[in-house]
């Protein structure tokens, strides 16, 4: 019974999605009809959609697609590994949080899109300075999220862990990153989005590489339907990476009032 | 020799807080105390009078500011019961009560028995696949107390662990404990709001009063064991109680 009312409720809201995108594309489509927008100004949204299978009909998108992929998990890797690490050593070590603060401060307002010119003139235009700019964005939401995580714990579960005298390890590996776990994911999810931001936009900037780079070349060229076609495929490339870090979330905190049924 | 005789001694012990901005807390001072092996010794007294402080500093929690503890237990093994439960909201009810085995490396086929026993006695073997977030007030603190007692340390202390309990679970499991400490034979520290409780479960109470915490005095429940629903109804419970309410003040 309760199943058979779950699988509604999910067909329902798909239903909703699709009638809402639906008459959005509608008004879109008589828009560019019936007032003869030329189409490097609003393509139609059939237009977009050739253009969209010609990406992958061509083979064209693949090698982009992939570039940009790679970049956004190898940065968003390296990026929350070492958010999760300082974040942990910050609220162990009062030396390293005072010694690190202020250039942690300093970096997490700077506006990291500002220093990619200087990352391409130290690591040159290729994959370094982007995945080096990904990491920059990924690393400091993830690190604030680790912390606000450790602070979390109940002081009495620490209390057990000295009764039942832990080693560091045995804290951390049993209680602490699973209390951490809810904030952490909180801003794993912030990290992904900030890591798709960052690969488009150094993609911009520097190489012939990636979906960030067919939207300039289309932009350059005038190929509006392929550029929005490109700006549909980040935004699914967006979507399917938070997906992914939501499902990891999901599967592992399934023990979390926030998940219960 | 002494230790073979006692649980816990503590000679002089004292605490006194820092404060930044007020004058410094005396917690404690000079409390001497004399815990016999398998005694039920239960703590009352007002708010802020340092009971929490005393068992910590037993536990090993906190440090005294001035003098010492004597275990019996070279090893000085204890178990805490806390005020709220503090399990792991991911692990389910067995995985909990295996905690310190795990923690400890002790997972011996005899401990996992002794486990699965401990479950039943205390009334949660077909719970014990069931979540934290699934369990009423009393069975959270049930495990809990199973928890403590999982890797047989001689001493268990409690702080509270009913007071957020309706009187009806506090009572039942009040029996629960009882049952618990004879077929184990531990020594147990027991810190209470409830003089009832206090008389219900003690071989002696200890009075404290505040300000600075101190010991006002030690009361010999002479109350015939084993305990039950009886109890309550014999007139030196009452009297006992008054005694107590009195003392307290
Ligand atoms: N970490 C601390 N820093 C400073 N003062 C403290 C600290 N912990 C306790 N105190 C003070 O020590 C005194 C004793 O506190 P304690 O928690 O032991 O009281 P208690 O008897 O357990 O009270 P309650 O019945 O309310 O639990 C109180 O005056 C309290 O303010
Ligand atoms: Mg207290």
């Amino acid at each position: 019974m309760k199943r058979h009312g779950k699988t509604a409720n999910f067909l329902r809201s798909i239903g909703e999605y699709v009638l809402s995108i639906g008459f959005f594309i509608l008004i879109w489509f008589l828009y560019t009809k019936l007032n003869d927008v030329p189409t490097y100004i609003l393509p139609s949204p059939d237009q977009v959609w050739s253009s969209f299978i010609g990406l992958f009909t061509s083979g064209l998108v693949w090698g982009h697609l992939w570039a940009t992929t790679y970049e956004v998990m190898l940065g968003f890797l390296i990026g929350s590994f070492l958010g999760i690490v300082l974040g942990y050593l910050f609220i162990k070590t009062d030396w390293i949080k005072t010694a690190l603060m202020p250039y942690l401060i300093f970096f997490q307002t700077a506006p990291k899109i500002a220093l990619v010119p200087l990352f391409i003139v130290w690591f040159g235009i290729g994959v370094v300075s982007k995945i080096i700019l990904i990491i920059s964005m990924v690393v400091f939401p993830v690190l604030a999220g680790m912390m606000l995580g450790l602070e979390s714990i109940p002081s009495d579960v620490k209390n057990l862990m000295k009764v039942l005298k832990a080693n560091r390890w045995q804290i951390f590996s049993q209680v602490e990153f699973q209390y951490a776990l809810p904030s952490l994911f909180s801003s794993l999810k912030i990290g992904i989005v900030q890591a798709v931001i960052g690969a488009i936009v150094a993609e911009w900037m520097s190489g012939k590489q990636g979906l960030g780079y067919i939207l300039t070349y289309a932009s350059s060229t005038y190929e509006t339907p392929m550029l929005i076609a490109g700006i549909l495929l980040t935004i699914l490339l967006g979507i399917a990476t938070y997906e992914m870090v939501h499902i990891a979330e999901n599967k592992m905190l399934y023990w979390h009032e926030s998940k219960k049924e | 020799m002494e230790s073979t005789k006692y649980s816990v001694v503590t000679k002089n012990l004292g605490k006194v807080y820092k404060n930044l901005l007020k004058d410094d807390t005396v917690a404690l001072t000079d409390i001497n105390l004399e815990i016999e092996n398998g005694e039920f010794v239960s703590i009352i007294g007002p708010s802020g009078c340092g009971k929490s402080t005393l068992l910590k500093i037993i536990g090993g929690l906190e440090k005294p500011t001035s003098g010492e503890i004597i275990y019996s237990d070279p090893e000085n093994k204890l178990g805490f019961v806390f005020q709220d439960s503090v399990l792991l909201p991911w692990k389910n009810v067995r995985e909990n009560a295996e905690f310190p085995l795990v923690i400890q490396k002790k997972r011996s086929p005899e401990n996992e028995k002794r486990l699965d026993e401990l479950l039943e006695l205390a009334g949660l073997t077909e719970f014990s696949t069931a979540l934290p977030r699934e369990l009423s007030g009393g069975m959270k603190q049930r495990v809990s107390i199973v928890r403590a007692l999982s890797y047989d340390a001689p001493l268990l202390l409690m702080d509270e662990p009913f007071g957020a309990l309706d009187a009806l679970t506090r009572d039942h499991l009040n029996l629960q404990l009882l049952k618990i400490w004879s077929k184990t034979g531990k020594t147990i520290l027991f810190v209470t709001h409830s003089i009832e409780e206090a008389t219900f479960l003690s071989d002696r109470v200890l009075v404290m009063a505040t300000r600075p915490g101190r010991i006002r005095e030690i009361v010999t429940i002479d109350l015939p064991r084993p305990r039950n629903e009886d109890t309550r109804n014999n007139p030196r419970f009452a009297e006992l109680n008054k005694y107590l309410r009195e003392l307290i003040g």
